[in-house]
């Protein structure tokens, strides 16, 4: 029976591994975040958080709410696939409060031209005018309407 | 053979019992502390990532290069104001007309990229009677099913979610970098201010929201287009895009398995 004691040295051993192993576990219990590994290797409250942000652009559905005669109305002219803050701005803080003003009110000729300006990298397409060989007697809003650009004001 | 308990065991039992109960509360208060202290978390919950798979289609026949996404972007998702800081970006591609009497069919290639594209294109200095075709690309994330970025991170502060979109956890990044050098798309950067790293995350708190990410809101061509895989809608604009042209991924050969389809691309985009 003498035979099968532990030596000294071997328990210790053993007592040491145990407790290294101990502490590591309960190192990662407390370290390790709450949902990591819920969908892999990484923490799934990170997806919560991502989708925490706040809106900036509240989309055309939002818009649609108080403006759909506009809306319905541009949607029979070429203009039809511009989004509302495309040319209006950002207006989360609009949608939510109609006394806060829509970042922009009144247009520049450079707006227009952000899409109209001709470049040869431009495809066919779209209706393209070099300014410079454009009536230059006033604003592109003065012979165009925005919401209907094939309509004069 | 003797079963009764001594007095002193049993109240050592009792006490280490009474011990291991008190110690419960303080030892969760003491975990809660420290992932505390590590992450927090505030959630909108409702929106489930496993029934979804976003995709973006990108036509570039469509992309006239106003840098209306761009700008978009950046707003939405505050991301710094200098000029070498995009999520999204666009690539003016110009191909110039090969020297006479070589054995090229196409010149020179150039690429350009002024502010992202942010303010539009200014007039090009290589003149009409040289270009044989220039077109806009824009460039995002390109949603890798394979995400070398992924791969890279050491702490797994970068991943793939499961709806596809491939997200940085802002609260776990060490800024290391080693995923911005491992995007072979160019798609990262490291911010400034936060010193962690960023790229487009498919403006995750909007689509979670049902909303459509802010480039596809405000771009006035339909050039992105933004669908669902594991939700197709009646006429489903994905399978439209799929079916009418032919779809191409950028890098094939790096087996990242991108989910943002171009279509029609000359072999000039990379």
């Amino acid at each position: 029976m003498s035979s099968l004691k532990m030596p000294p040295q071997v328990s210790r051993l053993v007592l040491l591994t145990l407790g290294i192993v101990g502490s590591y576990l309960v190192a990662r219990k407390l370290l390790v975040p709450k949902t990591f590994g819920e969908y892999g290797w990484y923490r799934g409250a990170a997806l919560e958080e991502n989708a925490a942000h706040k809106l900036v652009f509240a989309g055309m559905k939002s818009c649609d709410e108080c403006h759909s005669d506009v809306l319905q109305k541009l949607g029979k002219y070429e203009h039809k696939t511009i989004s509302c803050e495309s040319c209006h701005g950002p207006s989360r803080a609009h949608a939510d409060d109609p006394d806060v003003k829509t970042p922009k009110g009144m247009f520049a000729d450079s707006d227009c031209l952000r899409c109209h300006q001709s470049s040869p990298s431009r495809p066919l397409w779209i209706k393209q005018v070099d300014p410079l060989d454009h009536y230059r007697g006033d604003k592109c809003t003065g012979c165009h309407v925005p919401h209907q650009p094939k309509e004069t004001p | 053979m003797n079963h009764v308990i001594s007095r002193r065991r049993m109240l050592g039992a009792l006490g280490s019992a009474l011990g291991w109960i008190a110690s419960q509360p303080v030892a969760h208060a003491a975990k809660a502390a420290v992932q505390n202290l590590l992450a927090s978390s505030h959630a909108p919950k409702g929106y489930d990532p496993t029934k979804h798979k976003w995709l973006m289609c990108i036509d570039v026949d469509r992309c006239i290069g106003c840098g209306l996404c761009v700008d978009a972007c950046k707003a939405e998702n505050h991301v710094p104001e200098a000029s070498s800081f995009f999520r999204t970006w666009i690539e003016r591609y110009i191909i110039k007309t090969p020297e006479p009497g070589g054995n090229e069919v196409r010149g020179e290639v150039l690429v350009d990229s002024p502010n992202g594209g942010r303010n539009g294109f200014p007039p090009s200095t290589v003149p009409r009677e040289e270009i044989l075709k220039s077109f806009f690309v824009p460039k995002l994330c390109n949603l890798c099913e394979h995400s070398p970025c992924a791969q890279a991170c050491p702490v797994g502060a970068t991943f793939d979610s499961p709806d596809g979109a491939v997200l940085v956890d802002s609260n776990y990044c060490i800024g290391c970098g080693f995923c911005i050098q491992a995007c072979p798309y160019g798609c990262r950067f490291l911010n400034p201010e936060t010193k962690t790293a960023e790229k487009c995350s498919l403006c995750y708190h909007r689509i979670t929201r049902g909303l459509r990410p802010a480039c596809v809101e405000v771009c006035p061509t339909q050039a992105r287009i933004f669908g669902d895989l594991k939700n197709p809608v009646e006429n489903d604009p994905v399978q439209e895009f799929v079916r009418k042209n032919k779809v191409f991924t950028l890098k094939p050969h790096l087996g990242t398995e991108p989910r943002v389809l171009y279509a029609n691309i000359d072999k000039e985009v990379r």
